[in-house]
């Protein structure tokens, strides 16, 4: 076969994607699963002259179609978008991952079981008979392997390369004799009706369990054997089927505490597990401004002297004046001021990287239960609002993990208030050039106004919305483990390729489009800025931002720039004030000598902060919301809710500030 | 008893898992079914428990643990010597 594929299934936290990135590295396709916005991630190896192309399945628990990572993961199965498939299983965890393989045998496919954290397994005084297992599992392959130690990973290929073709038994269980009975007259009726001969077994079992999907596609008129759902007994007695089997393959040789139990006695400490949290994030947020900022000079440096570099270069070359002032103003000033802000965003987003990969982002879920109980969200909707201190984009998608729409609305409604990593430039900049040595308390302010503003909205629509509490949180709290250097490195880069990217598209873009707004108007190219596009378009909104203090018509048109992405508020302002680095000591003053004199001062920076922090996010963001909610008329309800927020909380800051000041 | 009435660090058998169908399939997916053991490892003042069941530690609100029903481990082996 000219290239095998192999897909990866497993359990959420079962080590799958660190198996995974063991064999491709940071070679990955990441892109969405079609019509949906789960991440579809592909890679590709070789094993001995074989190519191999791996695809990492989303995590599921199940095969049912309860939620779209279920959904996603059976069709790709089963339209033959993989040859074979590596089914990852938690060792330690044996029990509960092995339903997911049963189910995955009764689909049809070859099936190769890679056994993971063999030795936590082994730490714990397990033992598992390698022999038994497999003949309990219908002969198919099963590999010990170890994805941090790197440990089986060529045994792994050997079996995918030698097994691929392999079909096995697709009776693994034979269930009780009444469902049986069912199951065959219903593949005979498929075979009939639909043609359905291969994996016949596993439709008759899911119209047994009254799927949705599969009895939508396959309805058959049977009430004699489709006379009620079966799915509860198909469930115990393949969980009975897996008790059986471990009694033969596990075997305890000692008991030991586990690890995992002691450290949560105090992460998850009734009364010391919520100030723990709060510590760890402020410890966060030290690292990312005080270090990342120190790390940032060194960046304005270099960007310095290229900036100028690259103007002796082109004058020298005698390049035409407009085009030096294109590079110069435009896409350096842009593109270059957002990437001085590359140490925060790294440290932000490697702290993020550890917190979820030691296993402690489940607990905090737990941890924060019983205060967004209080706002009607479970804590698990605390997750997705603290991935939004990463980024909005994936943090909207993480709310779809909770069970109720109407929740899923609310925390992806509160979830842009958290500021996202796009928004640190802006608070960074601002802070720094009018709050001096409180400037870092000006930005950190910023982050708690947010999370304030998130609370106060969810306490609101929840007393508005009439039902009760719901207190339906279901999450998984994994073992602790040693972060894994390599899953940490490739999620980071990953991030800071996007940052990269985005610094190299939409910002420079948006910089070169900002640029000829400022250089050109009605008659071509001007001289003085107050004639050209930009000056018209901004200060039309002039009369609306100014009683937030912001009424000057370069902000009018850097806030609308910021939509493309939120770092462009950045980029335009420095290319706005034709200040070529403005986190220099000598841009800034320039700056800040520009605005003085127009009377802007610092609590006009401050409103423009606020405003920033609450008004409409970034073009990817409301495009996910759109698509995770399927709801255009939510989505425009949403932006004109934040619109008119951040228009009101800033004009309130202002008018307050302005009397008292 | 539901598993809200239970002592952290004592052991349970699932006798009846009762509650919405959606979520009550999704338990048993996850191994909390009849007749699975578990073990109460933590409980909030809000009613929220973290149980282990099958090697698996869960974090699980008031509303769902409530349908969650059990009995001691104790009592059900001397059940089994009646």
């Amino acid at each position: 076969m000219d290239i095998i594929r192999v897909g990866f299934v497993g359990n959420p936290n079962c080590g799958k994607t660190t198996l995974f990135n063991a064999y491709t590295g940071a070679n990955l396709k990441v892109a969405n699963w079609p019509g949906v916005t789960v991440e579809k991630v592909e890679g590709e190896t070789s094993y001995k002259g074989q190519k191999l192309k791996l695809i990492d399945l989303p995590g599921i628990y199940s095969l049912t179609s309860y939620s779209i990572e279920e959904k996603v993961s059976r069709r790709c199965i089963m339209e033959n978008e993989v040859d074979v498939i590596i089914n990852v299983a938690d060792a330690s965890a044996l029990e509960r991952n092995l339903y997911l393989t049963l189910q995955l045998l009764e689909l049809g496919k070859p099936v190769i079981l890679a056994l993971n954290m063999m030795d936590i397994v082994e730490e714990r005084g397990m033992e598992i008979d390698l022999h038994r297992l497999p003949e309990l599992l219908g002969d198919i392959p099963v590999v010990p392997v170890s994805a941090r130690k790197r440990s089986g990973l060529d045994v792994l290929l050997h079996a995918v390369v030698h097994h691929y073709e392999e079909k096995h038994r697709p009776e693994i269980i034979t269930y009780q004799k009444e469902i049986e009975e069912k199951i065959r007259l219903l593949e005979q009726e498929l075979e009939q009706q639909y043609h359905i001969s291969e994996n016949s077994r596993w439709y008759a079992l899911k119209l047994l369990e009254q799927d949705q999907e599969i009895t939508e596609l396959y309805p058959l008129d049977l009430p004699k054997a489709l006379d009620r759902s079966y799915e509860k007994d198909i469930i115990n007695q393949k969980y009975d089927y897996i008790e059986e089997a471990l009694e033969d393959t596990l075997f305890y040789k000692s008991e030991k505490a586990a690890f995992t139990d002691r450290v949560d006695e105090i992460l998850t400490h009734p009364i010391w597990g919520m100030p723990i949290f709060f510590g760890i994030m402020a410890v966060v947020f030290f690292l990312t401004f005080f270090v990342g900022d120190g790390l940032k000079g060194g960046f304005e440096v270099v960007l310095e002297t290229i900036s100028s570099g690259v103007l002796h270069m082109l004058e020298r070359m005698h390049v035409a004046e407009w085009m030096i002032s294109l590079v110069v103003d435009g896409i350096l000033a842009g593109v270059g001021g957002i990437l001085t802000f590359l140490p925060n965003i790294f440290i932000l987003f490697l702290a993020l990287a550890v917190l979820e990969d030691s296993g402690y982002m489940a607990r905090v879920a737990y941890v924060m239960d019983g205060l967004m109980g209080h706002l009607g969200l479970s804590g698990k909707a605390f997750l997705p609002m603290v991935l939004g201190f990463g980024c909005t984009v994936p943090a909207i998608m993480a709310a779809r993990t909770l069970e109720k729409e109407s929740d899923r609305r609310r925390t992806i409604l509160i979830t842009p208030f958290m500021s996202c990593s796009a928004r640190l430039p802006i608070y960074v900049l601002f802070a720094d050039m009018f709050f001096e040595k409180y400037a870092m308390f000006a930005a950190l302010s910023m982050y708690f106004i947010g999370m304030a503003v998130a609370i106060i909205a969810a306490l609101l629509i929840h007393r508005v919305e009439t039902h009760r509490s719901h207190h339906t949180l279901l999450i998984e709290l994994p073992e602790y483990k040693t972060p894994n250097a390599r899953t940490i490195a490739i999620y980071v880069w990953e991030k800071v390729k996007g940052y990269l990217t985005k610094a190299g598209t939409t910002i420079f873009i948006a910089s070169i489009i900002i640029w000829f707004l400022l250089n050109f108007g009605v008659h071509g190219m001007v001289t003085e800025v107050s004639e050209s596009f930009g000056a018209v378009l901004g200060q039309w909104m002039e009369p609306i931002l100014a009683p937030a203090g912001l009424g000057m018509w370069q902000i009018g048109v850097a806030l609308i720039s910021g939509i493309s992405a939120k770092e462009v508020v950045v980029s335009s302002f420095c290319v706005l004030f034709g200040v070529s680095n403005v986190n220099s000591a000598a841009g800034m003053t320039a700056l800040t000598g520009q605005l003085a004199e127009v009377g802007f001062g610092p609590l006009n920076a401050y409103c423009m902060m606020l405003f920033c922090l609450l008004y409409v996010p970034c073009a990817a963001t409301i495009g996910t919301i759109k698509k995770e909610t399927g709801s255009m008329k939510f989505t425009l309800k949403m932006l004109a809710f934040q619109m008119v927020l951040a228009w009101l909380v800033s004009v309130l800051v202002y008018q307050a500030g302005s009397m008292f000041l | 008893m539901t598993i809200l009435d239970g002592a952290i660090n004592h052991a349970y058998t699932v006798t009846d898992i009762s509650m919405e169908e959606n979520i009550m399939r999704r338990l048993e997916s996850l191994g909390i079914n009849s007749g699975a053991r578990l073990l109460m490892m933590n409980r909030k003042r809000n009613g929220t428990v973290i149980i282990k069941v099958r090697g698996t530690r869960w974090a699980i609100g008031r509303d769902i643990a409530v349908g969650i029903l059990v009995c001691p481990v104790e009592e059900e082996m001397s059940d089994g010597h009646n």
